[in-house]
């Protein structure tokens, strides 16, 4: 039966027919080298063809790669510059928070054969007594605010400047009617003084103010469904994604108006979202909305009809966690109709959805990241998942990504049409 | 009334008196005397990390360690950046006046890189310096050739003065006691040190230094994931009072090696394709080999048909290099060295003086590293002007070489039109200059084998010292380092800015061995076993022989040493009014006393005395005052706590109605 579901990747695998091929190898490969640990010749060899061959494959398909092992595993990656990354563990009991500084080479356009310097720099640290499952940066300010995933209190930090090098807790800030132990998603305000919009579910998100506390607007509403998205698409309005798929929009404005977008999904599907915003036109409507299901199925719709799909897409894809945990869905920012689809599995996904219809029908990706799968150290590397990933604010096919390992890789993929031209 | 102690010595006087006395009085919990020396590390480095237009750190290493009454110098670095004084260390720090034999014991030499011993000429022939320099086989026989290098360089070829010759680096290297992994050696009576794998180059190592049951380790530059041909750092759990390694790339999160080596391979195969021809200038040793094994295993899965080549004499040099230190690569060059030599390439062939000029795409790796003269020059100059080309520089360039030129964009150069450097210099100036357009696409590539953030931590996990020193940094942006440290180990870390002294106060654990007899009479006493986490006083005699501690009871100190036992006797005296005779009174104090007292042995002797156990009471009085009775008690030392007791006891005076009997 395996091998059937391999030949149908090999069929229809967008990266031609020897990376599919080379797929069904790494798969057998997988079976064999228990068998294969018996006999000690072979073991060595075998596990080492199987990097080998993405090493190589890698030469073709990556304009850069850089891959990095944290201490500890992060499923937070957060920028809070052009150039500096907050990463964050999620273990139960003590946590570090890094801000990294990119490497000069990932920033040097000219001469960047030059530039040697390949290695992140940890610039700011701290300590967390809690697990760190969520974590946004307050722009124009040096400040993070995270949550642990237990309690809907939020932590507020300060990154630090020049001169010191921790990362200190200032605050914690307090949904006024904390409902749930589920822990809070959070967005960070966009425009104005500094505030953060958070919640549990959609009946206690409320916008707070960073430097007082106080709560700027709260929602009137009792829905009780777990939120499990949050974001602004411009000062005041903003976007909330519920577990079970339903949309809503909201304007912190107008603390009565709440408008809800059913999505009729399927029970026992969770559902999270991600919002592409274009920060520089004044129109919300032209947002584009991706909902991506549990059952790894992909909706795409606008502000201007949430109701109504534009376009969706049901994705290939075999799940190896049961957890919906690390679900992720981003729009490209600098590249058209990309999005980026991880925590299934040890893979990225990237679809361009630019072929996609209204009705559900089944496709492929356009490049699929798998490094995280092929690390050499002493992982089990099958069963390695990715736990977040975030696209490169301004070059267009750079994506950093994580996984459970604590693996942290920067890549920037070949575009086959450009390349092949 | 007054109580008066007096001592008594029954047999002949003398030192025996010391063995009675509780010398020390080691508890269950940690065999601990108290006690605590002083380890000094000094660090004498003074300027901070630099960093050079092409952006590598090249600090210098030289830090003077203090540990129980011995001078060490670890590392003699020279600091790349600078061209005057400053460029080596300033060694008056370390004595004023007076040679640098009689301060310093030893020095120790962690690896072959320039930051590292660049400065061992100057100190040991210019400054002077006459005793041991230590460092591994490996080191030794590369050092010099280093040495030579940046002396040809300075001196010949920038003309500088103030430099050693190169008979200095001759005599230099005279004093140096090469060193085995992992073997102690005995530097004098007190002072040991013992090498360990650092993985950073070929001979690279960590040293622990010993003085009695203090010690440091010193880590030199190390790195903890091995490559393909080095293997990982390796330190023992030798839990060192001080543990002291570099914070340079402490706060860094390194790229793996792999996309290193992609990348490099991936610039090779670009260049290759097409049709240009890729130079790789590198030092004959280390570097080189790395990066042959990686295009030997996988020019044919690349599908690659261009030649190779390895720059003349290069081969046989390396290999037998290698062959002497075999023991220095890693597992699987080592294991397949036996059946087949992992530097006999299959791909990579001899290179000739006339393939240079050969069509067609191909890859040299040609010496010198730094592009100041030789083969590798040669070869530039022929290539420079193809934009097809394509020159990788897998290391550091010093100043002044076309490398470090070339490294900082420079894109004409002056060039000499000859065959060495030496001879240009010796020309009149301007008579054979050229000027050369560099045309071809220049790569700087790191493939330096650093430990990062997290492998510091496994090597603080490894060694589980006392103290952590971290050097080459700047405090302030360190903060969360050294917090981090501090937390997860419970240990003090420091950050000594250069040129600053840190103190460590030790605190030496002393073992002490505890007789069989002693514990189970101990035992015999009762009370709960032996809690690790309770500590309890015992009693016994502390002997200090032959460098060991034990304890043992008094009977077998004095047996074991050939003493008399000394006895120790209180006298006191206790005025009673009691109007009777004294042979009453004494009735009467025995009467009391039996009944005080059930269940000691009580004697009345005829000879006008009262024993409780051990305890001799008399009874006397003046002829003055009759009924005004003198008692006297006397006890040995042994029986302390009775005797006073009956003493306070008597002192109270006797119940009336006692019969006298």
């Amino acid at each position: 039966m395996r091998i059937t579901e391999s030949c149908s990747d090999l069929l229809s695998n967008p990266l031609g027919g020897n990376t599919a091929a080379y797929l069904l190898l790494i798969k057998y490969r997988r079976r064999y080298r228990s068998c294969l640990a018996v006999d000690e010749m072979g073991e060595t060899s075998s596990v080492e063809n199987e990097f080998d061959d993405w090493f190589i494959e890698s030469l073709k398909i990556y304009n850069n790669i850089h891959e990095y092992q944290l201490e500890h595993p992060t499923r937070v990656i957060e920028w809070t510059s052009e150039k500096t990354i907050c990463v964050a563990g999620y273990s139960s009991d003590k946590n570090e928070i890094l801000e990294l500084l990119l490497p000069l080479k990932l920033f040097t356009d000219d001469n960047q054969g030059l530039c040697a310097e390949r290695d992140f720099k940890v610039v700011h640290g701290g300590f967390s007594d809690g697990s760190i499952h969520c974590l946004k940066h307050i722009p124009g300010t040096r400040c993070v605010v995270t949550n642990d995933g237990f309690n809907s209190n939020l932590q507020v930090w300060d990154l630090g400047g020049e001169d010191c090098d921790v990362i200190k807790r200032t605050g914690v800030l307090q949904l006024k009617s904390a409902s749930s132990d589920k822990g809070v998603k959070i967005a960070p305000g966009l425009t104005g003084d500094p505030c953060v919009l958070h919640g549990s579910q959609i009946s206690d998100i409320q916008l707070t103010e960073l430097t007082s506390g106080k709560p700027l607007y709260s929602l009137g509403k009792d829905i009780p469904d777990l939120l499990s998205s949050l974001q602004f698409v411009s000062g005041s309005v903003f976007l909330a994604c519920a577990c079970n798929g339903d949309l809503y929009v909201g304007d912190t404005r107008n603390p009565s108006g709440l408008q809800n977008n059913p999505a009729g999904g399927r029970e026992g599907v969770h559902w999270c979202m991600g919002v592409k915003t274009d920060l520089s036109s004044s129109d919300p409507s032209s947002c584009s909305v991706a909902r991506l299901s549990s059952a790894c199925q992909v909706v795409v719709s606008d502000l201007r009809d949430l109701r109504a799909p534009l376009f969706q897409a049901q994705l290939h894809v075999q799940r190896k966690t049961t957890s919906d945990d690390f679900m992720k869905v981003t729009w490209a920012p600098a590249l058209d109709n990309c999005l980026a689809v991880s925590g299934f599995d040890g893979m990225v996904r990237i679809y361009d959805t630019a072929s996609w219809r209204p009705e559900l029908m089944e496709f492929q990706p356009l490049f699929i990241h798998r490094g995280h799968m092929m690390s050499d150290d002493q992982f089990d590397t099958s069963s390695a998942v990715v736990t977040t990933h975030v696209w490169h604010p301004s070059r267009p096919r750079t994506v950093l990504s994580a996984a459970v390992d604590g693996s942290v890789h920067v890549w920037d993929w070949v575009d086959k049409a450009t390349a092949s031209c | 009334m007054a109580r008066e102690v007096r001592c008594k010595t029954v047999e002949e006087p003398s030192l025996v008196a010391l063995a009675k006395t509780h010398a020390a009085t080691p508890s269950f919990k940690n065999k601990t005397a108290s006690g605590s020396h002083l380890s000094n590390v000094h660090l004498c480095i003074s300027s901070s990390c630099f960093l050079s237009g092409a952006g590598q750190d090249v600090g210098r290493s030289c830090i003077l360690v203090s540990i129980g009454g011995k001078n060490i110098m670890l590392d003699c670095g020279m600091h790349m950046g600078f061209n005057d004084d400053r460029r080596f260390p300033d060694f008056s720090y370390i004595t004023q006046q007076g040679r640098l034999t009689e301060f310093l014991d030893c020095v120790i030499i962690s690896h072959f890189h320039l930051d590292h011993c660049g400065a061992l000429p100057y100190m040991s022939e210019m400054v002077g310096y006459d005793g041991p320099i230590y460092m591994t086989h490996p080191t030794k026989a590369i050092c010099p050739i280093l040495l030579e290098d940046f002396r040809k360089i300075t001196v010949d070829k920038k003309g500088e003065t103030n430099f050693f010759t190169s008979q200095m680096i001759k005599d230099c290297m005279k004093k140096v006691v090469p060193l085995n992994l992992h073997q102690t050696v005995q530097v004098d009576d007190e002072l040991e040190i013992k090498a360990y794998y650092a993985g950073h180059v070929l001979g690279a190592a960590m040293v622990q230094i010993k003085v009695g049951s203090e010690s440091v380790v010193y880590t030199g530059d190390y790195n903890m994931t091995p490559d393909r041909h080095l293997g990982a750092a390796w330190i023992d759990k030798c839990r060192p009072d001080i543990l002291i390694s570099e914070s340079t790339y402490a706060t860094t999160i390194r790229d793996s090696k792999r996309c290193r080596e992609r990348d490099f391979l991936k610039k090779v195969h670009e260049t290759v394709e097409r049709g240009g021809k890729v130079l790789i200038p590198v030092f004959a040793l280390g570097r080189a080999q790395e990066l042959c094994i990686l295009l030997e295993t996988f020019w044919e899965r690349m599908n690659m048909k261009a030649p190779i080549y390895f720059s003349t004499g290069l081969t046989e040099k390396a290999n037998h290099y290698y062959k002497l230190f075999i023991t220095w690569t890693n597992q699987k060059i080592r294991k397949t060295f036996v059946q087949r030599n992992m530097f006999e390439f299959k791909h990579i062939k001899a290179f000739d003086r006339s393939y240079a000029d050969n069509p067609g795409p191909m890859v040299v790796f040609a010496t010198p590293g730094m592009l100041h003269a030789g083969q590798s020059l040669q070869i530039f100059k022929k290539w420079a002007g193809n934009e097809k080309n394509m020159i990788i520089m897998p290391g550091y360039c010093v100043q002044g070489t076309i490398g470090h030129k070339i490294l900082n964009g420079q894109k004409k150069l002056e060039m000499e039109n000859r065959q060495t450097v030496i001879e240009i210099e010796r020309c009149e100036p301007g008579c054979c200059h050229l000027s050369l357009e560099v045309k071809l696409q220049v790569e700087y590539m790191s493939f330096s084998a650093h430990a990062d953030a997290k492998g510091i931590m496994q090597l603080i996990r490894m060694a589980e010292p006392r103290n952590m020193l971290l050097v080459h940094g700047e405090a302030k942006k360190m903060e969360f380092l050294k917090d981090k440290i501090e937390q997860e180990f419970t240990i003090n870390c420091f950050m000594p800015a250069n040129g600053e002294t840190t103190t460590v106060i030790t605190n030496p654990s002393v073992p002490v061995d505890i007789s069989l007899n002693l514990l189970k009479r101990e035992m015999a006493l009762g009370g709960p076993l032996p809690d690790p986490k309770k500590p309890r006083t015992m009693h016994g005699t502390l002997i200090m022989k032959d460098n060991s501690l034990r304890l043992v009871s008094p009977e077998q100190a004095l047996k074991e040493l050939g003493l008399n036992e000394h006895q120790l006797r209180f006298t006191c005296r206790v005025q009673l009014q009691d109007p009777h005779s004294d042979p009453d009174t004494l009735s009467r104090i025995y009467t009391h006393l039996k009944s005080v007292l059930k269940g000691y042995t009580i004697q009345h002797l005829p000879d006008g005395t009262v024993m409780v156990e051990s305890i001799v009471i008399k009874v006397s009085s003046s002829a003055e005052e009759p009924n005004t009775k003198v008692l006297l008690l006397s006890w040995s030392y042994q029986d302390e706590d009775l005797g006073s007791f009956l003493s306070t006891l008597l002192k109270k005076g006797l119940p009336s109605g006692l019969s006298s009997m």
